[in-house]
Protein backbone atom coordinates (compact mmCIF):
# COMPACT_ATOMS: atom_id res chain seq x y z
CA UNK A 1 0.00 0.00 0.00
CA UNK A 2 2.67 2.57 1.32
CA UNK A 3 4.40 1.56 -2.47
CA UNK A 4 1.73 3.38 -4.09
CA UNK A 5 1.70 6.84 -1.78
CA UNK A 6 3.52 9.52 -2.36
CA UNK A 7 2.54 11.39 0.09
CA UNK A 8 1.42 9.84 3.81
CA UNK A 9 0.86 11.92 7.29
CA UNK A 10 0.12 10.88 10.40
CA UNK A 11 -1.45 13.55 13.07
CA UNK A 12 1.23 16.35 11.63
CA UNK A 13 1.61 19.39 13.72
CA UNK A 14 3.40 22.55 13.49
CA UNK A 15 2.64 25.35 16.10
CA UNK A 16 4.18 28.72 16.59
CA UNK A 17 4.14 29.47 20.11
CA UNK A 18 0.23 29.25 20.51
CA UNK A 19 -0.85 29.50 17.66
CA UNK A 20 -1.78 26.04 15.59
CA UNK A 21 -0.84 26.91 12.07
CA UNK A 22 -1.25 22.74 11.53
CA UNK A 23 -3.37 20.86 13.93
CA UNK A 24 -3.56 17.09 13.56
CA UNK A 25 -3.58 16.33 9.82
CA UNK A 26 -4.09 12.71 7.97
CA UNK A 27 -2.80 12.33 4.24
CA UNK A 28 -3.05 9.61 1.95
CA UNK A 29 -1.91 11.01 -1.24
CA UNK A 30 -1.58 8.74 -4.00
CA UNK A 31 1.53 8.07 -6.58
CA UNK A 32 0.00 10.10 -9.98
CA UNK A 33 -2.54 12.39 -8.67
CA UNK A 34 -3.10 15.95 -8.59
CA UNK A 35 -3.89 16.90 -4.76
CA UNK A 36 -5.56 20.37 -4.20
CA UNK A 37 -5.17 21.97 -1.05
CA UNK A 38 -7.86 24.41 -0.90
CA UNK A 39 -8.55 27.06 1.99
CA UNK A 40 -8.56 31.06 2.70
CA UNK A 41 -5.82 32.39 3.45
CA UNK A 42 -3.76 31.71 6.82
CA UNK A 43 -5.73 28.55 6.56
CA UNK A 44 -2.74 26.43 6.80
CA UNK A 45 -1.90 25.46 3.28
CA UNK A 46 1.56 26.81 2.84
CA UNK A 47 3.15 25.50 6.44
CA UNK A 48 1.47 22.38 5.36
CA UNK A 49 3.70 22.19 2.03
CA UNK A 50 6.45 23.98 3.77
CA UNK A 51 6.90 20.48 5.70
CA UNK A 52 6.32 18.32 3.26
CA UNK A 53 8.80 19.56 1.01
CA UNK A 54 11.66 19.66 3.65
CA UNK A 55 11.43 23.12 4.38
CA UNK A 56 10.03 23.71 7.72
CA UNK A 57 10.35 21.34 10.50
CA UNK A 58 7.20 20.07 12.02
CA UNK A 59 5.87 19.78 15.53
CA UNK A 60 4.76 16.32 15.77
CA UNK A 61 3.49 13.75 13.70
CA UNK A 62 4.59 11.18 11.01
CA UNK A 63 5.46 12.16 7.60
CA UNK A 64 6.38 10.03 4.85
CA UNK A 65 7.23 11.13 1.40
CA UNK A 66 8.06 8.80 -1.68
CA UNK A 67 8.43 6.25 0.96
CA UNK A 68 11.17 8.61 2.68
CA UNK A 69 10.98 9.44 6.46
CA UNK A 70 10.92 13.28 6.32
CA UNK A 71 13.04 13.21 9.47
CA UNK A 72 15.75 10.75 8.73
CA UNK A 73 16.31 10.61 4.85
CA UNK A 74 14.93 14.63 3.85
CA UNK A 75 18.40 14.39 1.50
CA UNK A 76 16.80 11.60 -0.56
CA UNK A 77 12.99 13.64 -0.70
CA UNK A 78 14.93 16.56 -2.13
CA UNK A 79 16.55 14.47 -5.24
CA UNK A 80 13.10 13.64 -6.18
CA UNK A 81 10.80 16.80 -5.28
CA UNK A 82 10.21 20.48 -7.24
CA UNK A 83 9.41 23.47 -5.38
CA UNK A 84 7.40 25.98 -6.75
CA UNK A 85 6.84 28.65 -3.97
CA UNK A 86 4.13 31.33 -3.62
CA UNK A 87 6.66 33.82 -4.16
CA UNK A 88 8.37 34.29 -7.18
CA UNK A 89 12.20 33.15 -6.34
CA UNK A 90 14.56 33.49 -8.32
CA UNK A 91 17.69 35.11 -9.45
CA UNK A 92 17.22 38.67 -10.45
CA UNK A 93 20.09 39.37 -12.20
CA UNK A 94 20.43 35.65 -13.87
CA UNK A 95 19.03 35.29 -17.20
CA UNK A 96 15.62 33.02 -17.50
CA UNK A 97 17.74 30.47 -19.56
CA UNK A 98 20.47 30.48 -16.72
CA UNK A 99 17.79 30.25 -14.08
CA UNK A 100 16.31 27.13 -15.12
CA UNK A 101 20.04 25.27 -15.90
CA UNK A 102 21.20 26.78 -12.49
CA UNK A 103 18.04 23.91 -10.55
CA UNK A 104 19.06 21.13 -13.02
CA UNK A 105 22.49 21.74 -12.52
CA UNK A 106 21.99 21.38 -8.46
CA UNK A 107 20.44 18.31 -9.65
CA UNK A 108 23.36 16.66 -11.31
CA UNK A 109 21.85 16.44 -14.83
CA UNK A 110 23.92 16.38 -18.00
CA UNK A 111 24.59 19.67 -19.48
CA UNK A 112 23.52 18.44 -22.89
CA UNK A 113 20.33 17.32 -21.31
CA UNK A 114 19.41 20.10 -19.39
CA UNK A 115 20.59 22.75 -22.16
CA UNK A 116 17.68 20.87 -25.04
CA UNK A 117 14.93 20.48 -21.99
CA UNK A 118 15.28 24.00 -20.99
CA UNK A 119 14.43 25.64 -24.04
CA UNK A 120 11.58 22.95 -24.50
CA UNK A 121 9.86 24.08 -21.62
CA UNK A 122 10.71 27.69 -22.19
CA UNK A 123 8.90 27.25 -25.20
CA UNK A 124 6.23 25.58 -23.58
CA UNK A 125 5.83 28.69 -21.19
CA UNK A 126 6.17 31.12 -24.37
CA UNK A 127 9.23 32.56 -22.76
CA UNK A 128 11.30 31.50 -25.22
CA UNK A 129 11.66 34.48 -27.23
CA UNK A 130 13.38 35.96 -23.51
CA UNK A 131 15.46 33.44 -22.70
CA UNK A 132 18.49 35.48 -22.70
CA UNK A 133 17.03 38.41 -20.77
CA UNK A 134 17.50 38.77 -17.31
CA UNK A 135 14.88 37.77 -15.07
CA UNK A 136 14.62 41.08 -13.55
CA UNK A 137 13.05 42.41 -16.69
CA UNK A 138 9.93 40.16 -16.38
CA UNK A 139 6.79 40.85 -16.05
CA UNK A 140 4.80 39.38 -12.93
CA UNK A 141 3.48 37.01 -15.01
CA UNK A 142 6.47 35.88 -16.82
CA UNK A 143 8.80 35.49 -13.54
CA UNK A 144 5.47 33.52 -12.33
CA UNK A 145 6.09 31.15 -15.20
CA UNK A 146 9.39 30.76 -14.75
CA UNK A 147 8.57 30.27 -11.19
CA UNK A 148 7.51 26.77 -12.46
CA UNK A 149 9.71 26.16 -14.80
CA UNK A 150 12.45 26.20 -12.06
CA UNK A 151 10.17 23.81 -10.16
CA UNK A 152 10.06 21.02 -12.95
CA UNK A 153 13.32 21.43 -14.86
CA UNK A 154 14.73 18.01 -13.39
CA UNK A 155 11.46 16.55 -13.86
CA UNK A 156 10.80 15.47 -10.16
CA UNK A 157 8.82 12.36 -9.02
CA UNK A 158 6.50 14.78 -6.53
CA UNK A 159 5.79 18.27 -7.27
CA UNK A 160 4.69 21.33 -4.64
CA UNK A 161 3.10 23.81 -6.13
CA UNK A 162 2.34 27.13 -3.75
CA UNK A 163 -0.82 29.24 -5.46
CA UNK A 164 0.96 28.61 -9.13
CA UNK A 165 -1.13 31.32 -10.76
CA UNK A 166 -1.60 34.26 -8.21
CA UNK A 167 -1.85 37.21 -9.70
CA UNK A 168 -1.40 36.12 -13.17
CA UNK A 169 -3.94 37.28 -15.71
CA UNK A 170 -7.02 35.03 -17.62
CA UNK A 171 -4.72 34.56 -20.20
CA UNK A 172 -1.20 32.87 -18.87
CA UNK A 173 -3.16 31.38 -16.18
CA UNK A 174 -4.97 28.88 -18.25
CA UNK A 175 -0.81 28.55 -19.95
CA UNK A 176 0.35 27.75 -16.47
CA UNK A 177 -2.76 24.93 -15.96
CA UNK A 178 -2.48 23.52 -19.26
CA UNK A 179 1.20 22.79 -18.51
CA UNK A 180 0.64 21.48 -14.98
CA UNK A 181 -1.54 19.75 -16.48
CA UNK A 182 0.71 17.92 -19.03
CA UNK A 183 3.33 17.24 -15.94
CA UNK A 184 0.88 14.80 -14.27
CA UNK A 185 0.43 13.34 -17.45
CA UNK A 186 3.76 12.22 -17.23
CA UNK A 187 2.90 10.20 -14.56
CA UNK A 188 3.95 12.80 -12.02
CA UNK A 189 2.20 13.43 -8.41
CA UNK A 190 1.63 17.20 -7.65
CA UNK A 191 0.58 18.64 -4.37
CA UNK A 192 -1.34 21.88 -5.32
CA UNK A 193 -2.40 24.93 -2.62
CA UNK A 194 -4.68 28.04 -3.89
CA UNK A 195 -7.18 29.80 -2.46
CA UNK A 196 -9.10 30.00 -6.05
CA UNK A 197 -11.63 27.29 -6.53
CA UNK A 198 -11.74 27.75 -10.18
CA UNK A 199 -8.06 26.02 -9.51
CA UNK A 200 -8.56 23.61 -7.42
CA UNK A 201 -11.93 22.77 -9.42
CA UNK A 202 -10.22 22.75 -12.81
CA UNK A 203 -6.55 21.01 -11.84
CA UNK A 204 -7.42 18.49 -8.75
CA UNK A 205 -8.15 14.86 -9.05
CA UNK A 206 -8.69 15.05 -5.28
CA UNK A 207 -8.61 18.11 -2.73
CA UNK A 208 -9.22 18.87 0.81
CA UNK A 209 -10.55 21.93 2.04
CA UNK A 210 -8.39 23.24 4.94
CA UNK A 211 -9.51 25.69 7.40
CA UNK A 212 -7.25 26.99 11.00
CA UNK A 213 -4.89 23.96 10.00
CA UNK A 214 -7.48 21.23 10.04
CA UNK A 215 -8.89 19.32 7.29
CA UNK A 216 -12.74 19.93 7.32
CA UNK A 217 -13.28 18.39 4.14
CA UNK A 218 -12.10 15.51 1.36
CA UNK A 219 -12.97 14.12 -1.99
CA UNK A 220 -13.17 14.37 -5.39
CA UNK A 221 -14.09 18.05 -6.39
CA UNK A 222 -17.35 16.78 -7.91
CA UNK A 223 -18.33 14.63 -4.91
CA UNK A 224 -17.81 17.71 -2.67
CA UNK A 225 -19.74 19.71 -4.63
CA UNK A 226 -22.79 17.39 -5.00
CA UNK A 227 -22.90 17.32 -1.40
CA UNK A 228 -25.01 20.61 -1.52
CA UNK A 229 -27.05 18.66 -4.20
CA UNK A 230 -26.65 19.15 -7.62
CA UNK A 231 -29.37 22.28 -8.50
CA UNK A 232 -27.78 25.83 -8.73
CA UNK A 233 -26.99 28.16 -6.50
CA UNK A 234 -28.98 31.74 -6.37
CA UNK A 235 -27.70 34.60 -5.02
CA UNK A 236 -30.24 37.85 -4.24
CA UNK A 237 -29.13 40.81 -3.14
CA UNK A 238 -31.58 42.74 -1.19
CA UNK A 239 -32.21 46.63 -0.54
CA UNK A 240 -33.90 46.42 3.28
CA UNK A 241 -30.50 45.29 5.06
CA UNK A 242 -32.16 45.07 8.60
CA UNK A 243 -35.22 42.03 7.26
CA UNK A 244 -31.92 39.70 5.46
CA UNK A 245 -32.35 37.28 8.41
CA UNK A 246 -36.09 37.23 8.79
CA UNK A 247 -36.04 36.72 5.25
CA UNK A 248 -33.37 33.32 5.28
CA UNK A 249 -35.30 32.18 8.31
CA UNK A 250 -38.41 32.30 5.89
CA UNK A 251 -36.35 30.63 2.85
CA UNK A 252 -34.98 27.64 5.27
CA UNK A 253 -38.17 26.89 5.87
CA UNK A 254 -38.99 25.94 1.78
CA UNK A 255 -38.74 22.10 1.39
CA UNK A 256 -36.75 23.00 -2.05
CA UNK A 257 -33.99 24.89 -0.54
CA UNK A 258 -30.86 23.19 1.56
CA UNK A 259 -29.27 26.12 2.86
CA UNK A 260 -29.59 29.76 3.41
CA UNK A 261 -26.95 32.35 4.48
CA UNK A 262 -26.61 35.85 4.73
CA UNK A 263 -23.93 37.29 3.04
CA UNK A 264 -23.45 41.15 3.61
CA UNK A 265 -26.27 42.17 1.19
CA UNK A 266 -26.43 38.76 -0.11
CA UNK A 267 -28.99 35.90 0.33
CA UNK A 268 -27.25 32.07 -1.18
CA UNK A 269 -29.77 29.48 -1.61
CA UNK A 270 -29.83 26.42 -2.99
CA UNK A 271 -31.32 24.16 -5.75
CA UNK A 272 -33.88 27.22 -5.52
CA UNK A 273 -33.93 27.95 -9.31
CA UNK A 274 -37.52 25.95 -9.53
CA UNK A 275 -39.21 27.59 -6.37
CA UNK A 276 -38.24 31.41 -7.25
CA UNK A 277 -42.41 32.24 -7.94
CA UNK A 278 -42.06 31.28 -4.01
CA UNK A 279 -39.25 33.08 -2.81
CA UNK A 280 -40.34 35.96 -5.07
CA UNK A 281 -43.58 35.86 -2.78
CA UNK A 282 -41.91 35.73 0.25
CA UNK A 283 -40.02 39.15 -0.66
CA UNK A 284 -42.83 40.33 -1.23
CA UNK A 285 -44.97 39.27 1.87
CA UNK A 286 -41.78 41.24 4.00
CA UNK A 287 -41.99 44.02 1.72
CA UNK A 288 -38.08 43.72 0.13
CA UNK A 289 -37.05 44.54 -2.74
CA UNK A 290 -34.67 42.86 -4.59
CA UNK A 291 -31.54 44.82 -5.95
CA UNK A 292 -30.35 41.73 -8.41
CA UNK A 293 -30.48 37.95 -8.73
CA UNK A 294 -28.28 35.90 -10.09
CA UNK A 295 -27.69 31.92 -10.91
CA UNK A 296 -25.02 29.76 -11.01
CA UNK A 297 -23.82 26.33 -10.64
CA UNK A 298 -22.40 24.81 -7.43
CA UNK A 299 -18.70 26.07 -6.82
CA UNK A 300 -16.34 24.67 -4.38
CA UNK A 301 -16.75 28.26 -3.08
CA UNK A 302 -20.33 27.00 -2.07
CA UNK A 303 -18.78 23.76 -0.27
CA UNK A 304 -16.48 25.72 1.61
CA UNK A 305 -19.20 28.49 2.49
CA UNK A 306 -21.59 25.69 3.50
CA UNK A 307 -18.61 24.39 5.95
CA UNK A 308 -17.39 26.95 7.43
CA UNK A 309 -20.43 29.55 7.35
CA UNK A 310 -18.30 32.10 5.49
CA UNK A 311 -16.51 32.93 2.02
CA UNK A 312 -13.35 32.00 1.07
CA UNK A 313 -11.89 35.34 1.29
CA UNK A 314 -12.78 36.51 4.58
CA UNK B 1 8.08 14.48 -20.37
CA UNK B 2 10.44 14.73 -22.64
CA UNK B 3 13.59 12.38 -23.39
CA UNK B 4 14.91 10.69 -20.38
CA UNK B 5 17.38 12.88 -18.56
CA UNK B 6 21.09 11.71 -17.10
CA UNK B 7 22.30 12.36 -14.23
CA UNK B 8 25.87 12.69 -12.99
CA UNK B 9 26.80 11.48 -9.93
CA UNK B 10 28.79 13.97 -8.50
CA UNK B 11 28.25 17.41 -9.95
CA UNK B 12 30.50 20.07 -9.31
CA UNK B 13 27.78 22.41 -7.33
CA UNK B 14 30.18 24.38 -5.62
CA UNK B 15 31.27 25.45 -9.27
CA UNK B 16 28.46 26.13 -10.54
CA UNK B 17 27.02 28.15 -7.51
CA UNK B 18 30.36 30.30 -7.52
CA UNK B 19 30.12 30.98 -11.31
CA UNK B 20 26.40 32.10 -10.89
CA UNK B 21 27.42 34.30 -8.21
CA UNK B 22 30.17 36.03 -10.29
CA UNK B 23 27.79 36.69 -12.92
CA UNK B 24 25.25 38.37 -10.69
CA UNK B 25 27.77 40.43 -8.79
CA UNK B 26 29.52 41.08 -12.72
CA UNK B 27 26.07 42.60 -13.74
CA UNK B 28 25.50 44.99 -10.67
CA UNK B 29 27.26 47.96 -11.49
CA UNK B 30 26.72 49.37 -7.92
CA UNK B 31 28.87 46.54 -6.84
CA UNK B 32 31.83 47.36 -8.76
CA UNK B 33 31.77 50.99 -8.10
CA UNK B 34 31.75 50.13 -4.26
CA UNK B 35 34.21 47.31 -4.87
CA UNK B 36 36.70 49.57 -7.14
CA UNK B 37 35.59 52.78 -6.50
CA UNK B 38 35.63 52.84 -2.86
CA UNK B 39 39.16 51.90 -2.62
CA UNK B 40 40.51 53.87 -5.65
CA UNK B 41 39.15 57.40 -4.09
CA UNK B 42 41.44 56.43 -0.82
CA UNK B 43 44.75 55.69 -3.45
CA UNK B 44 44.01 58.83 -5.51
CA UNK B 45 43.44 61.39 -2.29
CA UNK B 46 46.65 60.06 -1.12
CA UNK B 47 48.53 60.29 -3.80
CA UNK B 48 47.74 63.56 -4.73
CA UNK B 49 47.24 64.98 -0.98
CA UNK B 50 50.94 63.86 0.04
CA UNK B 51 53.99 63.98 -1.06
CA UNK B 52 56.05 60.90 -2.21
CA UNK B 53 57.55 60.15 0.71
CA UNK B 54 54.29 59.97 2.83
CA UNK B 55 52.26 57.93 -0.11
CA UNK B 56 54.53 55.11 0.11
CA UNK B 57 53.75 55.15 3.47
CA UNK B 58 50.14 55.50 2.60
CA UNK B 59 49.90 53.26 -0.29
CA UNK B 60 49.97 50.19 1.51
CA UNK B 61 46.98 50.87 3.73
CA UNK B 62 45.06 51.98 0.39
CA UNK B 63 45.50 48.60 -1.01
CA UNK B 64 43.93 46.88 2.25
CA UNK B 65 40.74 49.19 1.91
CA UNK B 66 39.98 46.62 -0.85
CA UNK B 67 39.50 43.49 1.19
CA UNK B 68 37.06 45.62 4.22
CA UNK B 69 34.85 46.35 1.17
CA UNK B 70 34.19 42.51 1.48
CA UNK B 71 32.68 42.73 4.34
CA UNK B 72 29.88 45.04 3.18
CA UNK B 73 29.30 42.55 0.01
CA UNK B 74 29.52 39.12 1.71
CA UNK B 75 26.50 40.14 4.00
CA UNK B 76 24.68 42.34 1.70
CA UNK B 77 24.98 38.85 -0.65
CA UNK B 78 23.80 36.54 1.62
CA UNK B 79 21.48 38.90 3.28
CA UNK B 80 19.85 39.43 -0.32
CA UNK B 81 19.44 35.57 -0.85
CA UNK B 82 17.71 35.08 2.82
CA UNK B 83 15.47 38.12 1.83
CA UNK B 84 14.70 36.65 -1.73
CA UNK B 85 13.97 33.10 -0.89
CA UNK B 86 16.37 31.80 -2.84
CA UNK B 87 18.37 29.93 -0.14
CA UNK B 88 15.56 28.43 0.92
CA UNK B 89 15.03 27.23 -3.07
CA UNK B 90 18.71 26.25 -3.21
CA UNK B 91 17.90 24.21 -0.12
CA UNK B 92 15.27 22.25 -1.14
CA UNK B 93 17.53 21.02 -3.79
CA UNK B 94 20.40 18.06 -3.33
CA UNK B 95 22.95 20.83 -2.50
CA UNK B 96 24.27 21.27 1.09
CA UNK B 97 23.71 24.75 2.98
CA UNK B 98 27.38 23.80 3.55
CA UNK B 99 28.59 23.90 -0.83
CA UNK B 100 26.15 27.34 -0.26
CA UNK B 101 27.85 29.01 1.80
CA UNK B 102 31.82 28.23 0.11
CA UNK B 103 30.16 29.30 -2.81
CA UNK B 104 29.39 32.66 -1.27
CA UNK B 105 32.82 32.84 0.01
CA UNK B 106 34.65 31.31 -2.95
CA UNK B 107 33.06 34.29 -5.36
CA UNK B 108 34.10 37.24 -2.94
CA UNK B 109 37.87 35.72 -2.57
CA UNK B 110 37.77 35.86 -6.44
CA UNK B 111 36.40 39.21 -6.50
CA UNK B 112 39.15 39.85 -3.72
CA UNK B 113 42.09 39.10 -5.78
CA UNK B 114 41.42 40.54 -8.92
CA UNK B 115 40.60 43.48 -6.68
CA UNK B 116 44.07 43.29 -4.78
CA UNK B 117 46.13 43.08 -7.85
CA UNK B 118 44.13 46.05 -9.73
CA UNK B 119 45.26 48.13 -6.33
CA UNK B 120 49.00 47.29 -6.01
CA UNK B 121 49.01 48.20 -10.09
CA UNK B 122 47.30 51.17 -9.56
CA UNK B 123 49.04 52.38 -6.26
CA UNK B 124 52.73 51.73 -8.46
CA UNK B 125 51.23 53.61 -11.39
CA UNK B 126 50.15 56.72 -9.24
CA UNK B 127 53.72 56.55 -7.79
CA UNK B 128 53.79 54.31 -4.49
CA UNK B 129 57.57 52.89 -5.15
CA UNK B 130 58.07 49.40 -4.10
CA UNK B 131 60.86 48.39 -2.21
CA UNK B 132 63.66 46.31 -4.48
CA UNK B 133 63.89 43.83 -1.34
CA UNK B 134 60.00 43.38 -1.64
CA UNK B 135 58.52 39.94 -2.10
CA UNK B 136 55.70 40.56 -4.72
CA UNK B 137 54.08 37.43 -3.19
CA UNK B 138 53.86 38.74 0.08
CA UNK B 139 52.53 41.56 -1.17
CA UNK B 140 49.52 39.88 -2.50
CA UNK B 141 49.63 37.11 0.27
CA UNK B 142 48.77 39.66 3.15
CA UNK B 143 45.94 41.71 1.80
CA UNK B 144 44.14 37.92 0.56
CA UNK B 145 44.54 36.86 4.01
CA UNK B 146 42.84 40.21 4.93
CA UNK B 147 39.85 39.14 2.93
CA UNK B 148 39.30 36.19 4.96
CA UNK B 149 38.99 37.92 8.22
CA UNK B 150 36.45 40.46 6.12
CA UNK B 151 34.35 37.11 5.02
CA UNK B 152 34.43 36.51 8.67
CA UNK B 153 32.77 39.55 9.49
CA UNK B 154 30.85 39.41 6.55
CA UNK B 155 29.10 35.97 7.30
CA UNK B 156 28.57 37.70 11.31
CA UNK B 157 26.86 40.10 10.10
CA UNK B 158 24.61 37.94 7.50
CA UNK B 159 23.71 36.23 10.04
CA UNK B 160 21.58 38.52 11.96
CA UNK B 161 20.44 40.65 9.73
CA UNK B 162 17.44 40.65 7.78
CA UNK B 163 17.58 42.93 4.98
CA UNK B 164 20.56 43.49 1.94
CA UNK B 165 19.90 47.14 2.62
CA UNK B 166 20.80 47.13 6.32
CA UNK B 167 23.70 45.34 5.71
CA UNK B 168 25.29 47.61 3.60
CA UNK B 169 24.49 50.35 6.27
CA UNK B 170 25.63 48.13 9.50
CA UNK B 171 29.21 47.12 7.42
CA UNK B 172 29.87 50.23 7.66
CA UNK B 173 30.02 49.71 11.71
CA UNK B 174 32.72 47.15 10.92
CA UNK B 175 34.85 48.67 8.16
CA UNK B 176 35.26 52.37 9.90
CA UNK B 177 37.01 51.59 13.16
CA UNK B 178 38.86 48.48 11.35
CA UNK B 179 39.97 50.94 8.81
CA UNK B 180 40.49 53.93 11.17
CA UNK B 181 41.68 52.22 14.65
CA UNK B 182 43.65 49.63 12.38
CA UNK B 183 45.61 52.33 10.79
CA UNK B 184 44.24 52.41 7.02
CA UNK B 185 44.27 56.22 7.05
CA UNK B 186 47.13 57.53 9.06
CA UNK B 187 51.08 56.43 8.97
CA UNK B 188 50.10 53.70 11.98
CA UNK B 189 47.55 52.16 13.64
CA UNK B 190 46.36 53.83 16.34
CA UNK B 191 45.73 50.60 18.22
CA UNK B 192 47.58 47.51 18.04
CA UNK B 193 46.23 43.74 17.47
CA UNK B 194 43.41 44.96 15.61
CA UNK B 195 43.22 42.28 12.48
CA UNK B 196 43.94 45.71 10.37
CA UNK B 197 46.61 46.28 12.11
CA UNK B 198 48.49 43.62 12.00
CA UNK B 199 48.40 43.62 8.34
CA UNK B 200 49.05 47.20 7.63
CA UNK B 201 52.31 46.59 9.64
CA UNK B 202 53.23 43.39 7.42
CA UNK B 203 52.14 45.47 4.25
CA UNK B 204 54.47 48.81 5.12
CA UNK B 205 57.35 45.95 5.74
CA UNK B 206 57.62 44.20 2.52
CA UNK B 207 56.34 47.29 0.38
CA UNK B 208 58.25 50.58 1.57
CA UNK B 209 61.21 48.73 3.25
CA UNK B 210 61.49 45.48 1.65
CA UNK B 211 61.86 43.21 4.46
CA UNK B 212 60.27 39.67 4.30
CA UNK B 213 62.18 37.91 6.82
CA UNK B 214 60.00 36.06 9.33
CA UNK B 215 61.43 37.68 12.25
CA UNK B 216 60.00 41.03 10.44
CA UNK B 217 56.89 39.96 10.11
CA UNK B 218 55.83 36.63 11.03
CA UNK B 219 54.22 38.23 14.19
CA UNK B 220 52.32 40.26 12.09
CA UNK B 221 51.52 37.17 9.51
CA UNK B 222 50.05 35.28 12.55
CA UNK B 223 47.94 38.17 13.40
CA UNK B 224 45.93 38.40 10.47
CA UNK B 225 45.94 34.49 10.11
CA UNK B 226 44.50 33.99 13.59
CA UNK B 227 42.13 36.93 12.55
CA UNK B 228 40.91 35.23 9.48
CA UNK B 229 40.55 31.60 11.24
CA UNK B 230 38.88 32.82 13.98
CA UNK B 231 36.03 35.38 12.82
CA UNK B 232 35.74 32.79 9.62
CA UNK B 233 35.11 29.11 11.90
CA UNK B 234 32.73 31.83 13.92
CA UNK B 235 31.06 33.37 11.08
CA UNK B 236 30.32 30.41 9.76
CA UNK B 237 28.54 28.61 12.82
CA UNK B 238 26.65 31.33 13.55
CA UNK B 239 25.37 31.45 10.14
CA UNK B 240 24.96 27.78 9.69
CA UNK B 241 22.72 27.89 13.03
CA UNK B 242 20.87 30.96 11.83
CA UNK B 243 20.18 29.72 8.45
CA UNK B 244 19.23 26.01 9.58
CA UNK B 245 16.27 24.50 7.75
CA UNK B 246 16.23 21.05 8.98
Amino acid sequence: MAETLAVETHDLKKYFGEIKAVDGIDLEISKGTLFGFLGPNGAGKTTTLSILSTMLPKTSGKVTILGFDIEKQANEIRKRIGICPQDLVMYPRLTARENVHLIAQMHGILRADYKERTDELLGQMNLLERANSLAKTFSGGMKRRLNVLMAVIHEPELLFLDEPSAGLDPQSRHVVWDFIKGFQKQNATIILTTHDMAEADDLSDELVIIDHGKIIEKGKPKDLKNRLGEGDIVEFKVAEIDLRDEIVERIKQLDFVKWAQVFGKQMIKLNALGGLKRISEIMDAVEVKMLDIGVHENTLEDVFIDLTGRELRE
Amino acid sequence: MGKELHRVSNPNRLWYLTLKNLKMMFRDRIQWLWLLGYPVIFILLFAFAFDPGVFNIMAPAAILIGPLVLISQLASHFAEEKESGAMRRLATTPVSRKTILISGMTAQLIIGAVQIVLLLVLSVVFGAKIDPGANIGLLFLIPFLSCFTSLGFGLLLASFIKTSSSAGALAWFIILPLQIIGGLTTSEPLIAGFPTSFAVDAMRKVMTYGLTSFDAIGLDLLGVVAWGLITTVVGIILFQRKTAIL
